[in-house]
């Protein structure tokens, strides 16, 4: 594809009603130096259907310019429609890169996008730089279950494609909304989108404790005390968007129920933060949480073995830190 | 029904080590394995085997000779015939390439077979390259519609209804053939080989397609020459260092000290 | 029954002095310490616990508490089935747990030095990386070593390798009067007076304390295989498991299932490993056989002979687990069983029966036949290749006094039929306290007499680990 514009793009995905994903903005952060470096704009790409506050958001947080594509068969993302909506774009602007959030339908996207141009796409970003000599994105990502790390680069083809997972950059400041916005009409007809949701099946409520596809654990232990504690637990959990868990200890007392416990007679995890909070770290617990990415320990025994395995400890009464922090959260997260 | 399964066999990722001297990652002795995920994408066509006998299941893989270990696995558990795609002129292919080849021994191997496949079942992502790319650049190479995050397929009669997972449940979808499913771990493990099976998948004929072999293909876009995306350099990410102790003045204090080394390390 | 003493103030001095800052009492003790993983058996805090690091200190601890006549219990992981390290005459626990480390290995006479806290998985894993094996696989992985040595552990390679009785060369022992001696050597064989080393392999911490052990070791296979046989129902199934040895088979492990125990264990992994119909027949009972040998083209003409054979004597089809995640998949079934058990069900007791092999298949028969007189479920699974098979009882809703009163009956029951078969009441779990009164039951006068006479032997003021094994 011929490149156009020196501009750095980034897709922004969006809910059924028309707001904004999260990673959409958060990627205007990386976005933002990237284009300044390439020269050009940063330009949000927004698709969806009655996206106006999405694209004032997008405005919002530093984009130059909003591309909007607005139309009912946009509402629920559908590869073909998203993958050619996009393609237009991209062969009618020729942007020289662009990054893409690395939700499933990102996923589904991305790829797609990359074959139908042409071009390279490295996926699942954990960090993005500019090569000083050529100008090139260099893009850097996980690979071998994450025991290895590669760093690539796409230099003779264009767009060069990049996608991130949420989280991995923090949304930018807002600022003043003084983005151009280009409202593009653009339609793909329905007879072109290939692939039709027949039903959909919502979790029941509460039922599954998914501990094990979990990103994010926050599990209590004996130190808790009592089911009643466990709502300082569930607290720090919600605003982390995590799952709750326990040790076996904390599931014998009877503060909750079997669905949560980890460890070797309870679940094995491994997600990419574990919050331990009075859980001392029996040999059985450790077994079922011991290959998570990050360990915090909260506990107020410096002796408890929790503290061998964990990456950050505080030694201390989980019942003053945890709604701390909790409140930490809630304050980042506005 | 014919149903096309892409394996690729990898290293068990979960018994990989680094050597802590050279800090580099230590591949012998790590064994092979078919990966997991188009174990998955073997069982969902084996289900589907189930229910109608005369399907026809074939496996492809793209890689060296001894890939054949895990297309014989295969072969063992529900697959009735395997092709390895294997030339020197397909090494170093980033996912572009590999994607652009198997369209290419794909359109071979329904010249050899006779027929047409209905569906191509590929496993979401291998657990060596993570990138979860081939299945949906396979699908724009041939020019069918995809359905990713598959769990279970279904034929009806207006097509193949796919159970997926999406991010706030479940759906079904509905997709006509011929069409690329991607499939991800669902909540039945895959079926054991039997004896019978294992015993003919052992003297059981792998057909080999060398490039000469996919006639029409293009070589500039496969192996290095074919691959946009160029690895300069890979590392080993530094290792867990010994555990942070946080101790502020205050308890709000160390709440937020925490909440910034937890930022900062990616994982809030 | 002895006279133990309270522990006082100045007691508890003294044991500070021989393990400053380890003396934990009161309310600050662990209350894990109160009971092993069959609470049913009853709790009871110990008046002091202790954390133990070293020789030395076992042997100053137990000198303070024989002075005094203070009852110590023995722990290891606290994983045991039957009240063996419950302090239910409180006292001391001494807790092994830190006592982690392998010490040493020697290439050349094939052993290695432990700790005893040092874990069953801990070893297992260590000793693949030096090219061995530690061939006993006790089904709880994360019990230790010590307490292996204690109840004699089986396990699932018991079949082929053996107890650990057979694994223990030497082991460095506290007495009860606080000495500390040797026992054993790094040899195969010995006829040098009685053998004290037998005799505290599976004396449950009631005779001494061991503080170091010496294991055999052996070269690790190379490649391993494991077959799965289903099977109609399960007398098919175990009828199959003496034609095996006839056929000169020499399996690593062979275990048999019921369908309802796997459907159990399944629901709580939360996946299902094995097919539940093949061929249109519906499955009843399973057969889990694994080989191993020096190299995959060895088993194969093995495991190709042994499929025809199983699939000649009834079994619906032979499914192979050759990679290293279909062997895990296979055996986490497997080693879930209990937990699977105990999640769902309020009250669980069991008992480890072994009858020689012959007589399995009228066992079970037997079992099945008298579970109907009684209210709570029985489920069962076995090392068919030892005869050692582990029945549970388990109920939801019956109330506990009624629950323990049928099982007290209906273990009775069992254990006269598995002596009437020519077996013996534990094949690997151990007497504890929970199972006391069988023993008398099941041994009689002449040999409990025996026994006490040994236990007075070694602790004549009866304080360690008292009220377990024999009761006097």
């Amino acid at each position: 594809m011929e490149t156009k514009s020196k501009d750095l793009w980034v897709f922004l995905e969006t809910n059924e009603d028309g707001t904004a994903q999260n990673i959409g903005i958060e990627l205007l952060n990386p976005g933002r130096r990237l284009a300044d470096k390439q020269g050009g704009k940063l330009v949000s790409v927004v698709v969806g259907f009655h996206t106006d506050a999405s694209v004032k958001e997008a405005s919002a947080h530093g984009a130059d310019r909003v591309i909007v594509v607005d139309g009912a068969e946009f509402q629920r993302y559908t590869t073909d429609a998203y993958v050619t909506a996009l393609a237009h774009l991209i062969e009618k602007y020729g942007p020289t890169s662009m990054l893409i959030g690395a939700t499933p339908n990102g996923r589904d996207l991305g790829p797609r996008l990359s074959s139908r141009l042409g071009t390279g796409l490295t996926a699942d970003c954990t960090a993005l730089d500019i090569d000083d000599e050529t100008g090139n994105i260099v893009w850097t990502r996980p690979a071998f279950g994450g025991n290895l790390m590669a760093v690539i680069m796409c230099p003779d083809h264009r767009p060069q494609l990049g996608t991130v997972r949420p989280g991995v950059f923090k949304k930018p400041e807002p600022g003043e909304a003084k983005a151009e916005v280009v409202k593009e009409d653009f339609h793909v007809p329905a007879d072109q989108i290939r692939t039709k949701v027949l039903k959909t099946i919502r979790e029941a409520a509460g039922e599954l404790v998914d501990l094990e596809g979990a990103d994010i654990i926050v599990s209590g232990g004996r130190g808790v005390g009592g089911p009643d504690g466990f709502k300082v637990v569930q607290d720090l959990a919600d605003a982390l968007g995590g799952t709750v868990g326990a040790s076996r200890a904390a599931v014998d007392e009877g503060w909750i129920s079997h669905s949560h416990q980890v460890g070797q007679t309870g679940k094995t995890v491994a997600p990419k933060l574990y919050i331990a909070c009075g859980i001392s770290g029996a040999i059985q617990h450790l077994a079922g949480m011991s290959s998570s990415d990050v360990i915090v320990a909260i506990n107020k025994d410096f002796d408890a073995p929790i503290f061998g395995v964990a990456d950050y400890g505080f030694v201390g009464n989980l019942f003053e830190l945890v709604p701390a922090l909790t409140a930490e959260i809630k304050k980042a997260k506005g | 029904m014919n149903i096309l399964v892409c394996v690729k066999q990898v290293p068990d990722t979960n018994e990989i080590k680094i050597d802590p001297v050279t800090n580099t990652l230590v591949r012998e002795g790590v064994p092979s394995i078919v990966n997991p995920f188009d174990g998955y994408a073997l069982e969902a066509a084996a289900r589907i085997k189930d229910k109608d006998p005369d399907t026809r299941i074939v496996v492809l893989s793209m890689g060296p000779k001894q890939a054949e270990a895990a297309l014989r696995e295969c072969l063992a558990i529900a697959a009735d015939k395997a092709y390895l795609a294997t030339d020197r002129a397909f090494g170093g292919s980033d996912t572009l390439a590999t994607s652009y080849i198997l369209s290419r021994a794909i359109k071979k191997v329904e010249e050899l077979e006779g027929a047409k496949f209905d569906a191509i079942f590929c496993g979401k992502q291998a657990i060596d390259g993570d990138t979860a790319q081939v299945g949906p650049e396979l699908a724009e190479h041939l020019n069918y519609p995809q359905v990713t995050y598959g769990l279970e397929a279904a034929v009806a009669s207006d097509g193949l209804h796919v159970l997926r997972e999406a991010e706030d449940g479940n759906e079904v979808i509905g997709v006509q053939f011929p069409c690329v499913v991607t499939f991800t771990k669902p909540s039945f493990d895959p079926r054991f080989p039997t004896i019978k099976r294992k015993m003919a998948a052992r003297k059981a004929q792998i057909t080999a397609l060398t490039a000469a072999d996919l006639t029409g293909i293009d070589l500039t876009r496969a192996g290095l020459k074919g691959s946009p995306t160029k690895v300069k350099r890979t590392f080993v990410p530094p290792r867990k260092q010994a555990g942070v102790v946080v101790k502020e003045e205050t308890v709000e204090a160390s709440a937020h000290r925490l909440f910034e080394l937890l930022s900062k390390a990616h994982v809030i | 029954m002895a006279n133990y003493n309270a522990v006082t103030p100045e007691i508890i001095a003294e044991l500070e002095k021989v393990a400053p800052g380890k003396v934990v009492t009161g309310k600050d003790i662990n209350p894990d310490y109160s009971h092993d993983e069959m609470p049913v058996y009853g709790k009871k805090m110990p008046d002091v616990s202790i954390d133990v690091t070293s020789t030395e200190e076992v042997a100053g601890i137990v000198k303070v508490c024989y002075e005094h006549n203070i009852p110590v219990t023995t722990r290891g992981a606290g994983t045991g089935l039957v009240g063996g390290c419950t302090p239910i005459h409180g006292g001391v626990v001494l807790c092994t747990a830190k006592m982690n480390k392998i010490l040493s290995y020697d290439l050349e006479d094939f052993v290695v030095t432990v700790q005893p806290g040092v874990l069953l998985q801990q070893l297992a894993d260590d000793a693949l990386k030096h090219g061995c094996m530690y061939p006993p696989d006790p089904g709880e992985k994360l019990a230790t070593l010590g307490g292996n040595v204690s109840t004699n552990a089986g396990g699932m390679r018991a079949v082929k390798y053996g107890t650990t009785r057979e694994y223990v060369r030497s082991m460095t022992v506290v007495l009860p009067n606080g000495e500390v001696t040797k026992f054993g050597a790094t040899v195969s064989k010995t006829s040098s007076g009685y053998s004290l080393l037998n005799l505290i392999i599976g004396s449950e911490g009631t005779l001494g304390i061991v503080t170091e052990i010496t294991l055999k070791l052996i070269p690790a296979p190379q490649a391993t295989v494991s077959l799965m046989a289903p099977f109609e129902n399960l007398d098919a199934c175990i009828s199959t498991v003496p034609k095996i040895f006839q056929h000169h088979f020499q399996p690593q492990a062979l275990e048999f299932f019921e369908k309802e125990i796997l459907v159990t264990s399944e629901k709580y992994l939360g996946k299902e490993t094995f097919p539940k119909k093949l061929g249109g027949t519906d499955v009843g009972a399973y057969l889990l056989i694994t080989f191993d040998g020096n190299s995959m083209d060895e088993l194969d003409s093995i495991v190709e002979k042994a499929s025809e054979m199983l699939v000649e004597e009834g079994a619906l089809d032979v499914l192979v687990a050759d990679t290293a995640p279909k062997l895990k998949d296979i055996w986490a079934a497997r080693s879930s069983f209990l937990d699977g058990i105990n999640e769902q069900f309020k009250l669980v007791d069991e008992c480890d029966v072994v009858v020689p092999v012959s007589k399995i298949a009228p066992y079970v028969e037997y079992v099945d036949e008298i579970k109907r007189k009684y209210e709570f479920g029985v489920k069962y699974f076995g090392h068919a290749g030892d005869g050692n098979l582990h029945i549970y009882t388990c109920s939801n809703d019956m109330p506990v006094d009624k629950f323990n009163k049928q099982t007290e009956e209906f273990l009775s029951a069992i254990y006269a039929k598995a002596q009437g078969f020519g077996g013996q009441i534990s094949g690997e779990h151990g007497i504890g306290f929970g199972k006391i009164h069988f023993l008398e039951e099941a041994l009689g006068p002449v040999n409990i007499g025996l026994m006490k006479g040994i236990k007075k032997a070694f602790d004549p003021k009866l304080i360690l680990n008292p009220g377990k094994v024999v009761s006097l």
